[in-house]
């Protein structure tokens, strides 16, 4: 195949693309749609505090400051249920008294308490967590408690550098506005055997070979095209361009191998749509991972779009550098290939 | 000795148990139209689809232009044209966008769109998009598809099926212009007449195998009925209609003898028509 040839393709899929006015409106409303949900997603970080409690057998004078206090308490049944609870995010700190505490009140001995800490938690909240301590102390005795606390941070420490929702929505949206496309080129592509007209392509000089490549740098290019535009337009790009851009592509490739998966199995828009929503939610899964702290489990790593999620989010919010998410984009990388592979050897079954 | 255009040996083709085409054998001249009869089902398709590159034969072997499309499916592709039974064209597109994406895909060089769609009598519609075609339009445009590349072998399937009288004429002139140019043209129709103004030859195939290949004249000849058919006044006032087969010793003088002793009020010669004689020959029709 020629270059002549190949831009022949190129246009003609363009503008069959976008004689699909629903595909056209998806591309153009959705950039715009993402685009303006980033915006409207608040820069600040709420700074309610909400504190975790074990010990196993709470004073009743400790009872009643709890039930006072505007900070709203979660009971814990165990120490490592309370540290489970930070750990997923559910509140961002807990106290882990230890299970003699009223004896060692008794006798007078200093009293080990454990402090979980999220990682995310700002700074400004270190002075409160001592003085909610003191609070304890008069409340279990009357008189400032000698305290050994233990700052235990889960994860690593994001103190004084909170995410932002939309800055977490990110990688989300990223995942979105991909699949879109791949949903348009599965579209495209089963449209194109339902009427023939790919039949009629391959009886030209047109080799199966180069009818993929056309329809993968058509889709891999136009994806690609979408999630920069997005990137560039809410600032995903400040830091490590070239980083996120590869990312991206290869996200790209990625989900242009799914539409010639969707391709093969679907024989009309309706068909197209109801597996690509499919694709689209699982692939959307590890987003929610970033989204909602300690909502997924080890798991999420099996979907490929994960390796694109984590990478996106931790060059953007934590400043990762290639050397950071080297094996991400090896697993991309990977992902990328199968899908790809898988996808032409299952299509190119429905050309034939 | 110049090769044929189209050479074919016992070629085979069954989708599972069901023998589609069974070793068929036959060959085609340059500048000849071949008209590839039978009804549904019968192996045209898959027929043509193993000449065109689209199926490879399981047995047997065809050459196009001295290639075997078997193993030189593109360098034949590049060489024919194709005309598909099902209109396949990008609806969303022109015309003109539609034949030149298919002029660029086989490197036509001298490719002008706007005579191309003259000559199928679709100027001045160019620039519409094909949705807005007429079924006859798009049959013209299809053919025109077709000839982008100027091809040495053209497949058309069923091309004017469903057309309207007018647009069926222009497409048989086109077919015969085509010839004139030195194409040889593959033709598979329904229609017999079609089959008996336009083709040098034609071939019956049925149940996989070609059951008779010859010219409509020699097949009329060899498996039609020559008579006469004459109306005589009968006493009563009434018509009697009387045919007298031709080609027996006795013709001369029966025929001699109506005229001496009856009235003749016409007399009229007749001859088998190409799906008469594919009834006799098969025994079913075309459907």
């Amino acid at each position: 195949m020629n270059a002549r040839m190949l831009l022949a393709l190129l246009r003609k899929d363009l503008k069959v693309y976008f004689a699909n006015r629903f595909f056209a409106l998806v591309t153009v409303l959705g950039l715009v749609a993402y685009t303006i949900m980033f915006f409207l997603l608040p820069t600040t970080v709420d700074e309610t505090l909400e504190l975790g409690i074990y010990m196993a057998q709470m004073p009743p004078a400790l009872e009643a400051l709890l039930a006072d206090e505007e900070v709203v308490f979660y009971r814990a049944e165990s120490e490592a249920a309370l540290r489970q609870a930070v750990l997923d995010g559910e509140i961002p700190a807990g106290y882990a008294f230890p299970d003699d505490t009223l004896a060692r009140l008794r006798a007078g001995e200093r009293l080990p308490v454990t402090l979980y800490l999220s990682p995310e938690l700002p700074p400004d909240f270190d002075g409160i967590y001592a003085m909610v301590l003191d609070e304890f102390g008069f409340a279990l005795s009357g008189q400032t408690l000698d305290i050994a606390a233990t700052e235990v941070t889960l994860g690593p420490d994001m103190a004084g550098q909170q995410i932002a929702p939309r800055q977490r929505m990110l990688p989300l949206l990223t995942v979105f506005i991909l699949m879109i496309e791949c949903l348009g080129l599965a579209s495209l592509i089963s449209t194109e055997i339902e009427s023939g007209t790919l039949r009629a392509l391959l009886v030209t000089p047109l080799t199966l070979g180069g009818l993929f490549a056309a329809k993968g740098i058509f889709g891999t290019g136009f994806a690609f095209a979408q999630a920069s535009l997005l990137m560039l337009i809410t600032g995903g790009f400040r830091t490590q361009p070239v980083l996120i851009a590869t990312a991206l592509l290869l996200g790209a490739v990625m989900v242009t191998g799914v539409a010639f998966l969707i391709a093969s199995v679907g024989k009309d828009l309706m068909s197209v749509m109801g597996w690509g929503v499919l694709g689209m939610l699982l692939l959307a899964l590890p987003s929610f991972s970033v989204l909602i702290p300690g909502l997924t489990t080890q798991w999420v790593k099996a979907i490929p779009s994960y390796y694109l999620v984590d990478t996106v989010y931790r060059v953007m919010n934590h400043a990762a550098g290639w050397g950071d998410v080297i094996g991400n984009l090896l697993a991309l990388v990977v992902a990328a290939a199968v899908l790809m592979a898988a996808g032409i050897a299952v299509l190119q079954r429905k050309f034939r | 000795m110049t090769q044929p255009a189209i050479l074919v040996e016992d070629l085979t083709y069954s989708y599972g148990q069901n023998l589609a085409v069974d070793h068929i054998n036959f060959c085609m001249d340059e500048g000849e139209i071949l008209g590839f009869l039978g009804p549904n089902g019968a192996g045209k398709s898959t027929t043509v689809k193993m000449l065109t590159g689209q199926l490879r034969p399981q047995a047997g072997r065809a050459t196009l232009l001295g290639l075997d499309v078997a193993r030189q499916p593109k360098q034949v592709q590049a060489q024919i044209g194709i005309c598909f039974e099902v209109t396949n064209l990008y609806e969303e597109m022109s015309g003109v966008e539609n034949l030149t994406l298919f002029a660029r895909l086989f490197g036509a060089r001298d490719f002008d769109a706007g005579a191309l769609l003259k000559r199928v009598g679709l100027d001045g519609r160019g620039t519409d998009k094909v949705e807005r075609y007429s079924k006859g339009m798009k049959q013209r445009l299809m053919i025109a598809r077709a000839l982008v590349n100027h091809p040495k072998i053209l497949f058309l399937d069923e091309p004017t099926e469903g057309l309207d009288p007018t647009s069926a004429q222009a497409i048989r002139a086109l077919i015969l212009e085509e010839r004139e140019r030195g194409a040889t043209i593959f033709l598979t129709t329904h229609d017999m007449h079609e089959a008996d103004i336009l083709c040098n030859r034609v071939a019956f195939i049925e149940r996989g195998k070609i059951v008779a290949l010859d010219t409509p004249h020699a097949l009329k000849q060899a498996h039609g009925k020559r008579m006469v058919r004459a109306q005589i006044a009968r006493p009563d006032g009434g018509l009697e209609v009387r045919e007298i087969l031709l080609d027996r010793p006795e013709t001369a003088e029966e025929i001699q003898k109506m005229f001496a002793g009856e009235q003749v009020i016409t007399l009229h010669s007749t001859e088998a028509t190409l799906e008469d004689i594919f009834v006799r020959i098969t025994g079913r029709g075309l459907a």
